[in-house]
């Protein structure tokens, strides 16, 4: 007769039993993909509402009402989140300025992600003197804070869609150089790394085949994270009016030209900042949930 | 330690050279003149080429540049090109500002932040305190300061009238007031100015420290964690103390290395903030001051301000890394 684990200890069973429901239970599953869902919905809502601007929209963004110049949510049927001093539209303008959003969110950290991961990979793998080069100019461009270099770079290059993006991007390069090195230093040290090598890989072969395909999950979960930071720092840039310029609709200079206007007509700044606001949320929930999943180690950094 | 010392300020000289340079630069490839941009596009070019030559801009750029790192050198960052007076004294006169701003906002953030990022790593397990403490963390990220600022102008200002909307109070009378030792002969009036300051202080702070306080805590909660991971940690339980004592005698004195660590990186957060803070309160300092300058082409206004902000945050960082050794004195530095 086999001996079984009920025969010695029933009780350790059920325990493990009890514990394997607790893992399944529908409370656990909720805390455990819940936010990473509502995220990732989140996200996905306001990449269609970017790419359907035109269709959702129920007014043009640069149309000037005469009759309806400052007038509240609701007040007019036609405006269902009113109108700013031109009389132009407000849901129409938030709608369309998801666009510039996501655009500068997104592109500048593929702008950041495509320079700056090569040369942390080249920084991790190649060593010596090259990393010392790589990792100095890094560290100086660290020493700023996102928004300031940013800001820098714009103030000098001018306020446009294509500039914020080309500031935002360099501005976030610094730490994709980083991670992508500190990703590099593990993995150049992985036998497979040793096989390719003795497989007759040259030095660019083994970074671009064997390096990079095995660092991308986890800078792909850093990157869901810079994009919160990125919209974020486009938001702040449009809101300092060195964004893209008005007349084109931003979250930043809606809040910036709304502004002038909190005394009597506060929807202007709180639809526009609450936009921002779930917009960063939707990236921040993924990246997070994304990380935590990848390493639970790193939860909460 | 001194030798150290001497090499970090070493390598922090080719950072504050590489922010110059590039400050520099920036300001010159932009499109716009700064003569135009103060005087209007009504000047005749005769009071254009006046005003190129009166602020030097007529040199060639290399001779623009050296000159500008000599003065640096020294401290001299030039007149300012819009209001005329040395732009060293116009950042004396708004440090103050900033400063107590950062000051303020870092002591809501620390009371906010540090005790939540503490209790969500040690209550991790229990989703009744660990999540809603998740979701201030979150929340707090992801709202940009600027409309913080606006939300509570709009309550606090306009609604309910306990604030003021715009400035930052007479800090500048309040300085003066103690350099002349008015502040002890007439106790009165210096208390009611610096009560003015903090009043006008409230909700400025309010606004950065809880933005910034998000940040602390999830700072200070993967600090928590990776200390209550350890094994001395372990050990100090093994032998019996209660959690009151692991956690205040062995978890929260070996936090110190990583909280230095925030302090460093919050200096610089905290500085950025006080650009987009400044300029949604009206208040003056070195933040609002940066970005008038670059949003009116004056340009050593704004090269002062960037090389100020760089070297701030640079010395914090030094002096960041000498406490280490002072709080662990397993780290020595050669």
């Amino acid at each position: 007769m086999a001996i079984t684990r009920d025969a010695i200890a029933p009780e350790l069973t059920a325990t493990i039993a009890r514990e394997e429901a607790r893992q399944r239970s529908f409370g656990r599953q909720l805390r455990r993909y819940g936010p990473i869902v509502i995220g990732a919905l989140m996200a996905l809502a306001m990449i269609v509402v970017a790419a359907a601007a035109p269709l959702l929209a129920p007014l043009s963004p640069s149309a000037q009402f005469g009759d309806a110049v400052l007038k509240g949510p609701g007040s007019i049927a036609r405006h269902v989140l009113g109108t700013d001093e031109f009389g132009r539209d407000l849901l129409s303008r938030v709608i369309w300025g998801a666009r510039v959003s996501l655009e500068v969110g997104l592109i500048s950290v593929v702008f950041g992600f495509v320079i700056g991961v090569p040369l942390g990979i080249l920084a991790g793998v190649q060593r010596g003197r090259t990393e010392t080069a790589i990792m100095r100019c890094a560290d100086m461009l660290m020493a700023f804070p996102t928004l300031l270099l940013a800001l820098i770079i714009v103030a000098a290059l001018g306020g446009s869609l294509v500039n914020e993006m080309l500031a935002i991007g360099v501005a976030l390069m610094p730490n994709f150089v980083r991670l992508a090195r500190s990703l590099a230093l593990t993995i150049r040290e992985q036998d497979y790394i040793l096989a390719a090598r003795a497989l007759g890989g040259g030095q660019l072969r083994v970074m671009a085949r064997h390096v990079f395909p095995n660092a991308l999950y986890a800078l792909v979960v850093v990157a869901t994270l810079y994009i919160a930071t990125a919209i974020r720092t486009e938001a702040g840039l449009s809101f300092l009016g060195l964004g893209v310029p008005p007349p084109t609709p931003t979250w930043g200079n809606i809040l910036s030209e709304g502004r002038q206007y909190i005394k009597c007509c506060p929807w202007l700044t709180t639809f526009s900042g609450l936009a921002i606001m779930l917009a960063v949320l939707a990236f921040n929930l993924v990246g997070d949930a994304l990380r935590d999943l990848l390493d639970p180690r790193l939860r909460g950094e | 330690m001194v030798q150290y010392l001497l090499r970090r300020l070493l390598v922090a000289v080719p950072m504050l050279l590489g922010a110059m340079t590039l400050v520099f630069f920036a300001m010159r490839v932009l499109p716009g003149d700064p003569c135009v941009a103060m005087m209007g596009d009504q000047a005749t070019s005769e009071a254009l080429s006046d005003c190129t030559k009166n602020l030097g801009l007529n040199r060639p750029l290399a001779v623009q540049y050296a000159d500008y790192l000599w003065r640096s050198a020294r401290f001299d960052f030039g007149k300012s090109f819009r209001h005329g007076y040395p732009v060293s004294e116009y950042i004396g006169r708004m440090f103050p500002y900033t400063l107590v701003l950062v000051l303020a906002s870092a002591v809501v953030a620390a009371v906010v932040g540090i005790p939540i990022g503490i209790l969500s790593a040690l209550k991790r397990r229990n989703p009744l305190i660990d999540y809603p403490l998740r979701i201030f963390a979150l929340l707090g990220l992801s709202m940009p300061v600027f409309w913080l600022g606006i939300l509570l102008l709009i309550a606090f200002s306009l609604r309910f009238d306990l604030f003021p909307l715009i400035g930052g109070g007479d800090l500048d009378g309040v300085m003066a007031m103690i350099r002349s030792g008015e502040a002890f002969s007439q106790p009165a009036d210096f208390l009611r100015a610096v009560g003015d300051v903090l009043h006008h202080l409230v909700l400025p702070a309010f606004a950065l420290g809880f933005t910034l306080a998000a940040t602390v805590s999830r700072l200070s909660r993967s600090a928590m964690l990776e200390v209550i991971s350890q094994d001395y940690i372990r050990t100090a339980r093994a032998k019996g103390h209660d959690e009151r004592a692991v956690v205040y005698k062995h978890a929260l004195r070996n936090m110190m290395v990583p909280l230095l660590t925030i302090i460093g990186l919050f200096v610089a957060i905290a500085l950025t903030g006080t650009v987009l803070t400044e300029t949604v309160f009206t208040r003056p300092g070195l933040g609002k001051m940066l970005v008038d300058a670059i949003t009116a082409r004056d340009y050593p206004l704004a090269q002062g301000a960037i090389t100020v902000f760089t070297m701030i945050i640079i010395a914090v960082n030094v002096v960041v890394d000498m406490l280490y050794a002072v709080v662990d004195p397993r780290i020595t530095y050669r």
